[in-house]
């Protein structure tokens, strides 16, 4: 076995508590830093499907020729990320009315001639649908001859954006908090380690050890902390999955449209090993033999 | 192999060394005495780059104070075999780990270390003593342990603080026997010792230290 090895591996094993804490404190951070980044991924995922079920419509004036119908689904179709542009008639609006009324097909019964005017859901493409382009969009169309309303749901768009961007932010803010006590927690056993085995590094040095061979142990037993750290993390999130997640998919409806990143649960020993070795080389700093 | 040239070191306001002049061949062996607090330790930390010269310069082989840097410190401590007044010794590994230890940071291979460790045990008459720590050892036996770690990497210098410091004069000739056997191989030895005894009829040079200068040099 490497000499650095086997130091490491006698360190970790005679400071075995204070090592078995420091895991424990990180595998409980790292799964916080999952956690949060689990729910900016559903987020994420249920904002990429919204553009889908997203489109505008525009409402045409009454009594427009066939060509002048044509002219305005081709300027449409122009002006910009449009997608797709389906036409509705306005009888065919009034039959999807009616069928979308069943029971209650009375109200529009009495009707002398239809009310409803001809229209154009205009679906986007997915980059499109952004409160500032839709907005941007829905005015162009209005400003078209022939075309009497736009409508699309701004209010709802602007809220999604914005819970969208405050769950970013907030996410961002408590995954960087959690990253930075994770690599703290390393750091400090690290520096614990380091300062309990002051007087050998000492020795070390006066035996003339490089840098590399006083830092490596350390370095490795930092890595081991810390990878060790994320398997535990990896290892509660899946008990987790299999115990409660899985579960409540099967049985509560909204569950089932929450998706459970498992690659990045498979991420999290590696995810460990690296912050446990940034945070021993940041607490061993500079080794100075003046 | 050792030159100091016009050294002196200061503490805030004291004055550990001052104006010190003297060179070491190659092979030689040497004596520094003085009373406690003339500056003996301090012209061995100045040889093993623990101390810096504030004034003048100190060359060791290849090496000089006045252009040291971060890298070439560990190699020069590499040459020299060190024997500490305080030991040094780690209590929690054993005699033969604190012994390859001085092999390891020179990058031995381990299936070398052992042959090595055990010849330099051998020689200070501890190979008995690879498995037990070092506080479970007298005095004269970790002092013995650590002169196998000096010597064990080959090094091209020996220095050593007080040698035989508490040791009744039995061990401390067979310590000083040890020193003899590894000068006869060619390597250079600074002992630094207020023991008269231990240079007596030796016809070694001896630089008395005396209020932080070369009060004198003679022969042993």
């Amino acid at each position: 076995m490497p000499y650095p090895l086997k130091i490491a591996l006698q360190s970790l094993w005679r400071e075995k508590w204070i090592n078995l804490l420091s895991m424990l404190t990180i595998a409980m951070g790292l799964l916080v830093i999952s956690l949060v980044f689990s729910s900016l991924y559903n987020v994420g995922l249920f904002t990429r499907t919204l553009p889908e079920k997203f489109f505008i419509v525009a409402y045409l004036k009454d009594g427009l020729a066939e060509n002048e119908i044509q002219k305005i689904v081709a300027s449409i179709k122009a002006s910009g990320p449009v997608e797709k542009v389906t036409y509705i008639s306005k009888d065919e609006a009034l039959r999807e009315l009616k069928q979308s009324l069943k029971d209650a097909e009375y109200i529009v019964g009495g009707l002398d001639e239809n009310p409803l005017n001809t229209l154009f859901p205009v679906s986007l493409k997915r980059e499109a649908v952004g409160p500032e382009k839709v907005k941007e969009l829905a005015g162009s169309l209005r400003k078209m001859n022939g075309i009497d309303d736009v409508q699309y749901g701004e209010k709802f768009l602007l809220s999604i954006d914005s819970v969208r961007t405050g769950m970013e932010t907030i996410g961002l803010i408590l995954m960087t908090v959690m990253i930075s006590g994770v690599i703290f927690i390393c750091y400090s056993t690290v520096k614990i380690l380091f300062y309990r085995r002051k007087e050998e590094i000492e020795t070390l040095k006066l035996l003339g050890a490089t840098k590399t061979f006083i830092r490596t142990p350390f370095v490795i037993e930092g890595s081991v902390i810390g990878m060790a750290g994320g398997i535990l993390s990896f290892a509660i999130a899946l008990a987790f999955y299999f115990s409660v997640f899985s579960k409540l998919s099967a049985t509560v409806p909204l569950m089932k449209t929450v998706v459970f990143p498992f690659d990045m649960f498979l991420l999290l020993p590696a995810v460990g090993l690296f912050l446990g070795v940034t945070g021993s080389l940041i607490a061993l700093g500079r080794i100075r033999f003046e | 192999m050792i030159t100091f040239e016009g050294v002196s070191k200061y503490y805030d306001t004291t004055t550990a060394l001052r104006n010190i002049t003297l060179s070491v061949g190659r092979g030689e062996t040497i004596f520094v005495t003085g009373p406690s607090g003339a500056g003996k330790s301090t012209l061995l930390k100045l040889i093993y780059a623990a101390e810096f010269p504030d004034t003048g310069r100190v060359t060791v082989d290849e090496w000089q104070s006045d252009r040291r840097n971060g890298s070439n410190i560990p190699s020069l401590r590499r040459n020299i075999g060190i024997v500490f007044q305080d030991f040094r010794l780690l209590g929690n590994r054993n005699v033969y780990d604190n012994v390859a230890l001085a092999l390891r940071v020179r990058k031995v291979p381990e299936r070398e270390v052992k042959a090595h460790v055990l010849d330099a045990l051998k020689m200070v008459n501890l190979r008995h003593k690879t498995d037990s720590f070092p506080p479970a050892l007298s005095g004269g036996e970790q002092q013995r342990v650590v002169i196998a770690r000096a010597v064990v990497g080959d090094p091209i210098i020996v220095l050593a603080d007080e040698p035989t410091g508490n040791l009744d004069p039995d061990t401390a000739a067979g310590i000083m026997r040890i020193f003899k056997e590894i000068n006869a191989r060619g390597t250079t030895i600074v002992i630094a010792t207020h023991n008269r005894e231990l240079f007596r009829d030796t016809g070694k040079r001896v630089f008395r230290l005396d209020n932080a200068a070369v009060a004198s040099e003679e022969r042993g």
